[in-house]
C-alpha cells in the first residue's frame, strides 16, 4: 500500500521521463500532431464537433502574437502536450482515481476503464491538454485497419491525454530486459519526437544526468510552463538560446 | 375482464399456467446463462489432448508466447507440415476442414478463447521469462479437447499473482501493481 508521505516524496522528485522542446527550431509544421494521432488511435471528431471545441489532440501547436495590429509579431511556435506533472492538478480531483500517478514510471496515468467522465481533471488542468470523447467516433473504411494494437481504443465518455507514449516505453523496457540490459538513451522516442523533421523535440530520462534530454535541459536556458503553480512539469521549453 | 383474469389465475388451472410461465422464463434464463459459459465454435474440433500426448510443445504451435505480446494461433501451413504425412488426414471427416483449407489456400479462422478486454495490454513474453508455465493460466491442455478457458481472467486474478510474485521486493511490487503496467 502507498502511504500519504510516500506520495509527497514522489512529488518532490524530479521525475523519470522528460522532454525538451526547442522552440527556436520548431517550424509549426504539425507533423507531431499527425504522428501523435496515428500512434495513439486519436479519433477525428469532424467539423461539427470541432466547432463546439471538442476536437481531440494530445499535442497541439500554440501560436501567440505580440504587439498591436498591424505591427504584430508572432512568437515562436509552442507545442503543448501533457506536461506529466510531478505534482499534477488533475490527479487529486478525480473521484474515480482514474488519473493516478505512476510510481514506477513517474507519469500521470489515465486509466480508461476507471474513468467515468466527470471531466473534472480537464477543468483543473492548467495546460488544457486533456481531451474528452464526446461520442463513439466511427472510423470510415479502411481507417480502422490503421489502429495501433498497443494502445486502447477509447470509448465515449472517457477522458484521455498524452501518455508520453507509454506503450513505447514498455516496449523498449521489454526488449531491453529480454536482452538483459538497461534501456539506452535514444533507443526509442515518442511518436511526436520521431516525426519532428527539425528534431525540436527530444525525449529521454531526466533522472540520468548523461542523457541528451538532461544535458539540453541544464545546458541551455530552459523554461517550464506555469511552474509557479507548483505542478513540477517534466517538459522543458527552450527559446532564444 | 381483468378482474376475471385474476380470479382465473387463483384457480388450479391458473396456478398451473403461472407455474409453467415461471418455469419457461427460468429455463430460458438458465439456457442463456449457459450459452455465455460455452467455448466458442472452432473451425476444427482440435483435440489438444491428442497433440500434447504426442509430445508436441505449446511453443511449437504458439511460438509468439516466448517472443512478444501475442502467443499466436497457428496457420494451416503449420498443421499441414505434419498432417500431409499422415494418411488419416485424407480419410478423416473431422480433418476435412483442414484439407479443404489447404487445398483452397484459405486460412483457418481460429477463435481466441483466452482473451482480455481492449483496455488491458497483456504481454506473454515477461510472464514466460518470469518462469510462469502455460498451464498456470490456460489449464492443463493434456486433459482437454477443444480449448476452453479454465478461469475468469479478471484483474483480481492478475493482481493476486503479481503481488505474490513481487514478494518482499518493494520496487518490484510498485512496478507490478502500477496501473500503467497493463492499462494504457
Amino acid at each position: 500500500m502507498i502511504r500519504p508521505e510516500e506520495i509527497k516524496m514522489s512529488a518532490e522528485e524530479t521525475g523519470k521521463w522528460g522532454m525538451v522542446i526547442d522552440q527556436d527550431i520548431c517550424t509549426g509544421c504539425q507533423a507531431c500532431v499527425a504522428a501523435c494521432a496515428m500512434e495513439n488511435n486519436i479519433t477525428f471528431v469532424g467539423e461539427v464537433d470541432s466547432g463546439y471545441g471538442r476536437s481531440m489532440h494530445w499535442i497541439r501547436i500554440e501560436r501567440f502574437w505580440e504587439g498591436e495590429y498591424p505591427e504584430v509579431k508572432m512568437t515562436p511556435q509552442q507545442p503543448m502536450m501533457c506536461q506529466q506533472c510531478g505534482h499534477a492538478n488533475c490527479e487529486p480531483v478525480c473521484p474515480a482515481f482514474a488519473t493516478v500517478h505512476s510510481q514506477a514510471e513517474q507519469l500521470n496515468l489515465q486509466v480508461y476503464n476507471r474513468c467515468v467522465g466527470t471531466r473534472y481533471c480537464a477543468n483543473n488542468c492548467p495546460y488544457q491538454v486533456r481531451a474528452f470523447n464526446w461520442r463513439d467516433y466511427q472510423r470510415p473504411e479502411p481507417l480502422q485497419n490503421q489502429f495501433n494494437p498497443d494502445v486502447t481504443v477509447r470509448r465515449m465518455g472517457v477522458m484521455e491525454k498524452c501518455t508520453f507514449c507509454i506503450q513505447r516505453i514498455h516496449k523498449a523496457q521489454d526488449t531491453a530486459k529480454s536482452e538483459g540490459r538497461e534501456v539506452r538513451d535514444g533507443e526509442f522516442t515518442t511518436a511526436c519526437a520521431q516525426a519532428c523533421p527539425a528534431n525540436a523535440i527530444v525525449f529521454g530520462r531526466v533522472d540520468q544526468p548523461e542523457s541528451l534530454v538532461s544535458q539540453l535541459k541544464h545546458r541551455r536556458h530552459g523554461v517550464k510552463h506555469l511552474e509557479e503553480l507548483g505542478t513540477l512539469p517534466n517538459v522543458t521549453y527552450i527559446k532564444g538560446g | 375482464m381483468v378482474k376475471k383474469f385474476f380470479e382465473w389465475l387463483k384457480k388450479p388451472m391458473g396456478l398451473i399456467a403461472v407455474g409453467i410461465a415461471f418455469l419457461a422464463l427460468f429455463s430460458g434464463f438458465a439456457y442463456w446463462l449457459n450459452t455465455t459459459q460455452q467455448s466458442p465454435d472452432q473451425p476444427i474440433q482440435f483435440p489438444h489432448k491428442t497433440h500434447v500426448a504426442f509430445g508436441i510443445q505449446c511453443l511449437y504451435c504458439h511460438p509468439g508466447a516466448s517472443k512478444g505480446p501475442a502467443a499466436g494461433l497457428p496457420s494451416q501451413a503449420k498443421c499441414w507440415a505434419c498432417h500431409n504425412q499422415i494418411a488419416k488426414t485424407q480419410s478423416s471427416a473431422l480433418l476435412a476442414p483442414l484439407k479443404d483449407a489447404v487445398l483452397a489456400g484459405e486460412s483457418l479462422e481460429w477463435v481466441p478463447v483466452a482473451i482480455v478486454p481492449d483496455f488491458v495490454q497483456f504481454n506473454h513474453r515477461p510472464h514466460i521469462a518470469a518462469g510462469r508455465n502455460c498451464e498456470e493460466c490456460h489449464g492443463d491442455m493434456s486433459q482437454v479437447n477443444v480449448a476452453e478457458n479454465p478461469q475468469v481472467m479478471n484483474m483480481g486474478w492478475c493482481l493476486n499473482c503479481h503481488i505474490e510474485a513481487a514478494g518482499e521486493d518493494q520496487e518490484k511490487l510498485i512496478k507490478l501493481s502500477d496501473c500503467g503496467t497493463c492499462h494504457y
